[in-house]
């Protein structure tokens, strides 16, 4: 078994009388891809949010390869080597591809303002890499020649895979995905996918993905966890969490598994009888 | 043409002659004539008229205008010529009742300018260019004809065969620059940008000595405002915080200048150039502490904060209670210029050198910073402070940097401009200072260097040069104000994001994966 890369234990996130997280625990461990999927207002992103550090859960721990990550201030969790990207993305839409990922490199790096001014010697070996560095990225996620666009020109899908490119920049070892195929079409799916699986494979990059395509989720997750009104309900392998009454209840209402099972009767004896 | 068609080109005539008469209340139309006049080569002594044809030359351009504009607004040649003959005659019968109004008002010897204080009788006769009952007549010609002439013009300058011009004119004269610089030796060639430097700095050496007291005090004006828009623009244009306030730094400057290098009120005599320090401290100081507490407000919450801060030191500043220390509204004078090795330093032109100086410092340190790993940052953090957050930036850090850089660079203009007045009170950091100095850096064009040079030269370096226009200022602010909307959105010199990708000579080292991204197995 591999090392557990995130651990969270027992977090709760509470907005006044809404209680979005519920003693959720989740051990995810190293290398692998780990999907929360669950219902519209489950909960995934706010539990997003509570690993990045925008919010402060009320109870719990996360665990960071074992060091208390909660409450820390978002930038400090970042350079520690937790990259997100957004539901709805978030570039620096006017400047350009490479200077988007420039910014990812930020935390790699140590210069500061006076050494600017000066150009001291470790400002000039800096901006060096901080630029060979961010070409590799460009043409590592597949943007060569979109580097000098401005990030809002560029086709929804490009943006998306910017994003990624941006949140690579400082090395993570976690990887955050909220929705990365929302919004594109089947092929740029399946690219994203592919991409996605080569990030953990190549990079050994620990990805933790909120989905609703669930081809992708069923495809590429090493392990599911379902999220709904903010307590976990379910988790395991693909076919796990597929065949679990609570989670076709969750998706399809009451009485959803039931349904669930007579439509795929019938799904199968439409196929015999073709 | 039917009655609806008639009615919308006469409305268009109208607009035009309801412009004309807005601008004759406001006596726009002397002061304009006046600047002709002027152009021509004829002065005008302050507080008189201009002569005659040059208010003619000014209406047969306003109509010139008019036809020209309306006319562009159909296709059909034969409707354009219908159409802004409609307008003319609308707008010259507008007018000209104006002008018998006018003229009645003349001759029954009213004093207009109880009412309208820059509209004497004078002028107004001007206006009817001195042809008393037959002046509106008159105007109503000068519309009638010029306006068609407008209209034809534009219809001949838009065929198809004129319309070419301006391209060929463009290829032509870029040509001709391409084959100049073709047959420049290499050297020259290579070494064009150092040269152009060399050339520029010669100029900046040589023209203070040359152009009197009058341009050197405008320059350093503009110099000034230049300074402060590129501090500003640190603020505003690469951290993307928007401080109204930024008139309290330069007074930080200003006043440290003038507290510690005048006889009175405290008799501290430090020298110019440790003033100068203590006031570039005393900035960053009043920024930090500014910013410490502001740093988690934003958009209005953080503009309306700065705008109190700036009227508060102000206003401070003004209060019986510090005028022991202060000097109250009476200001402080006598401030000291500086000495560089114990020589005096400050004549006219020799404050125009340090002002300059300052200057190509601002710009260095600016430029420097723009492009490093602290300029992205602050990018970063003005486009989307969220997830500049989450990339690993330390948003209020980085914030509260920009914040004391401007500042530091107001303090620094404060200095100068308190010791080469030698003069400072609390009406010299007014709320407008601090207005002047946004309006040039959005005017110019956020971000850019030239376009803040341009914007401080036309926002503060015009009104010195049409004197003519001073009364006219705020009008002719807003008309830029609006042509800026419409023809030049971004500025008058927008900034372009750097184009990186091709320059940057890809790594040497072998494969497409990032950096040492195995590092961590």
């Amino acid at each position: 078994m591999n090392e557990i890369a995130i651990k969270v234990d027992q977090v709760s996130k509470i907005f006044g009388g809404l209680t979005a997280v519920n003693q959720v625990n989740l051990e995810i461990p190293q290398k692998t891809i780990y999907s929360i999927i669950g219902p519209n207002g489950a909960g995934k992103t706010t539990l997003f949010n509570c690993i990045s550090g925008f919010y402060v859960p009320e109870k719990g721990k996360i665990l960071y390869f074992g060091q208390e990550i909660q409450g820390l201030s978002t930038d400090l969790i970042a350079s520690v080597g937790i990259s997100r990207t957004y539901q709805n993305i978030r570039l620096f839409s006017n400047l350009t591809a490479l200077e988007n990922i420039m910014i990812g490199l930020h935390p790699k790096f140590r210069s500061n303002w006076v050494d600017a001014i000066v150009h001291s010697p470790r400002y000039l070996r800096e901006d060096k890499e901080t630029k060979q560095e961010a070409i590799r990225l460009l043409n590592f996620v597949g943007l060569a020649g979109y580097g000098d666009y401005l990030a809002f020109n560029l086709p929804y899908g490009v943006q998306r895979r910017l994003e990624i490119g941006r949140a690579l920049a400082n090395q993570p070892r976690i990887l955050l995905l909220d929705e990365p195929t929302a919004g594109m079409n089947m092929q740029e799916t399946q690219s994203t996918t592919e991409f996605i699986k080569k990030l953990r494979d190549d990079l050994g990059i620990t990805i933790i993905l909120i989905e609703h395509d669930m081809q992708v989720v069923m495809g590429i997750s090493d392990r599911i966890s379902v999220l709904d009104y903010g307590t976990k309900i379910a988790e395991g392998n693909a076919a796990e969490v597929q065949s679990n009454p609570k989670v076709i209840e969750a998706y399809l209402g009451p009485g959803g598994a039931a349904l669930a099972e007579k439509f795929q009767k019938q799904r199968r004896s439409n196929v015999k009888s073709h | 043409m039917n009655r609806q068609e008639f009615q919308k080109f006469s409305q268009h005539g109208l607009v035009f002659a309801i412009i004309m008469i807005f601008l004759v209340l406001v006596d726009f139309q002397t002061m304009f004539a006046t600047v002709i006049s002027k152009i021509l080569g004829t002065n005008v002594l302050r507080g008189g008229l201009p002569e005659v044809q040059y208010m003619v030359i000014f209406l047969v351009l306003y109509s010139l205008w008019m036809g020209w504009f309306i006319s562009r607004k159909e296709e059909n040649k034969s409707r354009r010529i219908i159409m802004t003959l409609v307008a003319s005659l609308t707008a010259g019968v507008v007018v000209g009742l104006f002008g018998l109004i006018l003229n009645s008002l003349i001759q029954s010897g009213t004093d207009v300018r109880r009412y309208l204080a820059a509209l004497s009788p004078e002028s107004m006769k001007l206006f009817l260019l001195n042809l008393d009952g037959l002046g509106p007549l008159a105007l109503l010609g000068v519309f009638t004809v010029s306006g068609l002439l407008g209209g034809v013009l534009s219809i001949i300058l838009q065929s198809p065969s004129v319309g070419k011009w301006p391209k060929t004119i463009k290829t032509g004269i870029s040509s001709t620059w391409q084959k100049f610089t073709g047959s420049l030796p290499p050297f020259i060639r290579k070494n064009a940008k150092y040269l152009a430097y060399l050339v520029l700095g010669i100029v900046i050496i040589v023209l203070p000595t040359r152009w009197g007291s009058y341009n050197n005090f405008v320059t350093g004006l503009v110099g000034l405002y230049i300074i402060l828009g590129i501090g500003l623009n640190i603020i505003v244009g690469l951290s993307g915080q928007l401080v109204l306030g930024f008139a309290a730094f330069f007074a930080m400057g200003a006043y440290s200048m003038a507290l510690l290098n005048a006889p009175l009120p405290h008799g501290l005599m430090w020298g110019f150039w440790p003033a100068l320090l203590v006031g570039v401290l005393m900035a960053v100081v009043a920024a930090i502490l500014l910013g410490l507490p502001m740093m988690r407000l934003r958009g209005d919450y953080l503009a309306i904060v700065t705008l109190g801060f700036g009227e508060i030191i102000r206003i401070l500043l003004k209060s019986d209670l510090l005028s022991d220390f202060s000097g109250g509204p009476r200001g402080i004078q006598d401030i000291k210029g500086p000495t560089i090795f114990g020589l005096p330093f400050n004549n006219d032109v020799q404050f125009t050198y340090l002002i300059i100086a300052g200057v190509i410092l601002a710009i260095f340190v600016y430029n420097r910073l723009e492009n490093s790993r602290t300029g992205r940052a602050w990018l970063a953090i003005k486009e989307d402070a969220i997830a500049a957050r989450a990339t690993g930036i330390n948003v209020q850090r980085n914030k509260l940097l920009a914040l004391c850089i401007g500042a530091a660079f107001a303090g620094l203009a404060g200095a100068f401009f308190a010791a080469r007045n030698q003069f400072t009170g609390p009406n010299d950091h007014t709320l407008m200072v601090s207005i002047n100095i946004l309006s040039i850096v959005i005017v110019g064009g956020m971000n850019s260097i030239p376009g803040i040079i341009l914007g401080a030269f036309t926002l503060k370096g015009l009104p010195e040069i049409l004197r003519e226009m001073e009364n006219y200022r705020l009008l002719v602010f807003g008309g830029l104000l609006v042509f800026m909307m419409i023809a030049r959105p971004e500025g008058l010199w927008p900034a372009k994001r750097p184009q990186l990708e091709k320059k940057i000579k890809p790594d040497t080292r072998d494969g497409d994966t990032p950096g040492k991204g195995d590092k961590n197995e």
